[in-house]
């Protein structure tokens, strides 16, 4: 947690140094009210804004990377902060009357926090989009980190399973094919056991990345389970689908992963099966391509 | 009749912490878990544990695989857990496994030394002419954990004795549960013919893959790895668990129905005492009951043949139409509807 916000201890020092400063220019000139002054409501409010206001920054803070984005978020959460801080104050210490520079304490960071605030969100939404597009091939319009899988950098079973629902709706109403490819590599627990469990993960994320590579546009890469990827192809028919697989076949056969250990070159093959969408339900299509997949793998039994 | 007395229950501690909990510590922490949210509220220690001195009691286990579902929050953990089990590290009894020259070996070694290779799920094995049929019982009341222990160990026999024999064996499976969400991860670990729904949770295989040779074998090393695992059974004083030991009771006399009395009598304890065990384990008398007749039911149809009369006479009941309200309440479904269950697989 502190490690995350290291790098910011400038900003967050000169913040609490500022907040104090607030604090003791009002014990210094003014006077304490007594409880029974107090407005509750007034407090709530206004110092429960200030706690949130904090809680945003170290939200902020703590899940995002450094830099000229979090910069300007940072800077327009702790003018926000400050305002509403000093606007607690008051419920607690009366200034005397002749005194403005509560005003101006109270009403001036609040303006430029709003505005370097809104600087850093349209940034970050400028960079948002730059991400998006890295994200391409993985994600498609609908995001849920829930869903996202644990190992690869790819969306898990029920993530795939959300975007078949829309995509079958997709393709009946625009009248257009669409295919899924499943991949499944051959003999992984071989691999699981000659070289750990560990080096298995690691084959199936450079997998992921290879797999990546090797796709359209258009297409979506998921991980079913173990080690078994499916590609939601849309707007493709079960000629090109197929071509598609051989492809990705070949450029699993390519890949020379090598061990972290070892560095010894760990060879891979896998089994491929594609099935077109006809009218049916997301799970009975899945249920079918991953039948398909058994039937492909089935002259392999011997070494699968 | 002589009846074991000793046995474990649910607050014995005597699984090694770095046997098979030491596997589920490991997936975690492989998955960048901390071992302090991992063991918490478990009454154990990591250092405890990489010491080799921990036992742990199955509820110790439990909390520790709740934990773990928990933090993993993944639909595959029980798969991983599963795939890393078997033959794993426990010592002689695992050498064995290791050294098994075919299935069959293999099978009934799981089977006698299930207290050190599967302490909280209990395999049986059953043959008739066509199949082997290995099903597995809740050994301690895993309650909530269940369903996980159950993927797992399924998943261990399958990952196992592909490893072992060196090719993928055609398992099928079929579990007392309905098909869950995650059903995909069935298809990839345990196969595309994994069935749901079904009276019980049960893997069968076709008999000539008993006898197939494993390659890698070593005959007297297996053997003499046999009569350690046994030496270290009996070195612990006991081979099952309680429930195990009323269940293979309450089998054996399964003609005459015994009362709660007469059970707590056979296990020279008084009712109240043996209640309460079984409370301790998340179950009932009448439960256990009802669970031996139905799985005694499943056997008299599925290897003996016997027609629904025949059944109903050798469980004793009076009356047929009787005997079928029985057999619905125990499994939810009428005999013939489960008889076709079981020709359809």
């Amino acid at each position: 947690m502190f490690s995350v916000l290291k790098p910011h201890r400038w900003k967050l020092g000169l913040l609490l140094l500022a907040a104090n400063a607030g604090l003791l220019l009002h014990l210094a000139c003014g006077e304490l009210k007594s409880v029974s002054e107090w407005v509750w409501l007034d407090i709530v409010g206004e110092g429960g804004s200030a706690l949130l206001a904090l809680v945003w920054l170290g939200l902020v803070l703590k899940s995002r990377p450094a830099g000229r984005v979090t910069n300007y978020l940072a800077l327009g959460l702790s003018g926000i902060f400050f305002s509403w801080w000093i606007d607690s104050l008051d419920e607690f210490i009366r200034l005397p009357d002749s005194i403005t520079w509560d005003h101006w304490l109270e009403s001036g960071p609040m303006p430029v926090g709003m505005i370097l605030l809104t600087i850093g969100i349209y940034h970050w939404h400028r960079e948002q989009l730059a991400i998006s597009a890295q994200m391409e091939k993985r994600e498609k319009l609908f995001r849920e980190h829930r869903l996202f899988d644990k190992l690869t950098p790819l969306g898990g079973a029920d993530y795939l399973k959300r975007q078949l629902t829309a995509s079958l709706e997709e393709s009946r109403q625009q009248q257009q094919p669409l295919s899924l490819l499943a991949l499944d590599i051959d003999n992984f627990t071989a691999i699981n056991q000659t070289f750990g469990h560990a080096e298995g993960d690691a084959v199936l994320q450079a997998l992921s990345h290879l797999l990546l590579l090797n796709l359209r546009r258009q297409d979506l890469l998921c991980r079913l389970a173990g080690d078994r990827f499916v590609v939601l192809l849309p707007n493709t028919g079960e000629s090109q689908a197929r071509l598609l697989a051989l492809e990705l076949q070949q450029a699993v056969q390519g890949l020379a992963h090598k061990t972290r250990q070892h560095g010894e070159r760990v060879h891979l093959a896998a089994s491929t099966a594609v099935v077109m969408a006809v009218d049916e339900a997301p799970e009975a299509l899945l249920k079918r391509l991953n039948l398909a997949l058994a039937r492909a793998k089935q002259p392999l039994a011997k070494t699968a | 009749m002589t009846l074991k007395t000793t046995w474990y229950e649910a607050d014995s501690r005597f699984i090694p912490g770095h046997y098979q909990p030491a596997t589920l510590i490991d997936l975690a922490l492989s998955r960048d878990i901390d071992s302090h949210r991992l063991l918490r509220g478990t009454g154990l220690f990591h250092e405890d544990i990489l010491a080799g001195q921990t036992r742990l009691s199955p509820q110790q286990f439990f909390g520790l695989i709740s934990n773990s579902r928990r933090l993993l929050d993944a639909d595959d953990s029980s798969f991983l857990f599963g795939q890393r089990l078997l033959p794993g590290h426990y010592g002689p009894a695992s050498h064995a496994l290791q050294h098994a020259q075919n299935l069959h070996q293999a099978l009934d070694t799981l089977v006698q030394q299930q207290a050190l290779l599967s302490p909280l799920v209990t395999p049986r094995l059953v043959l008739d002419d066509k199949h082997a049929w290995f099903y597995w019982l809740d050994s301690c009341g895993a309650g909530e954990q269940w369903r996980f222990l159950l993927e797992a160990s399924m998943t261990s026999l399958v990952a196992m004795s592909r490893a072992l024999s060196g090719q993928r064996l055609p398992w099928e499976c079929s579990f007392s549960h309905a098909e869950p969400r995650y059903v995909e991860q069935y298809w990839v670990h345990l196969g595309e013919h994994t069935q749901f729904k079904r009276p019980l949770d049960l893997m069968r295989i076709p008999r000539e893959y008993l006898a197939l040779a494993w390659p890698g074998a070593s005959a007297t090393a297996g053997q003499v790895a046999r009569q350690e695992a046994q030496g270290q059974i009996d070195q612990l004083g006991f081979a099952s668990s309680f429930v195990d030991c009323l269940y293979r009771y309450l089998q054996t006399h399964v003609r005459q129905a015994p009362s709660l009395e007469q059970a707590a009598q056979a296990f020279a304890m008084s009712p109240a005492t043996l209640k309460r065990k079984l409370q301790k384990h998340d179950t009932g008398f009448q439960q256990q009951v009802d669970r031996v007749r139905k799985h005694v039911a499943l056997y008299l149809y599925q290897i003996k043949g016997f027609s629904n009369e025949e059944v109903a006479e050798y469980l004793s009941f009076n009356d047929p139409a009787n005997f079928r309200r029985s057999f619905k309440r125990w499994t939810g479904s009428t005999p013939n509807l489960i008889r076709q269950l079981f020709t359809s697989n």
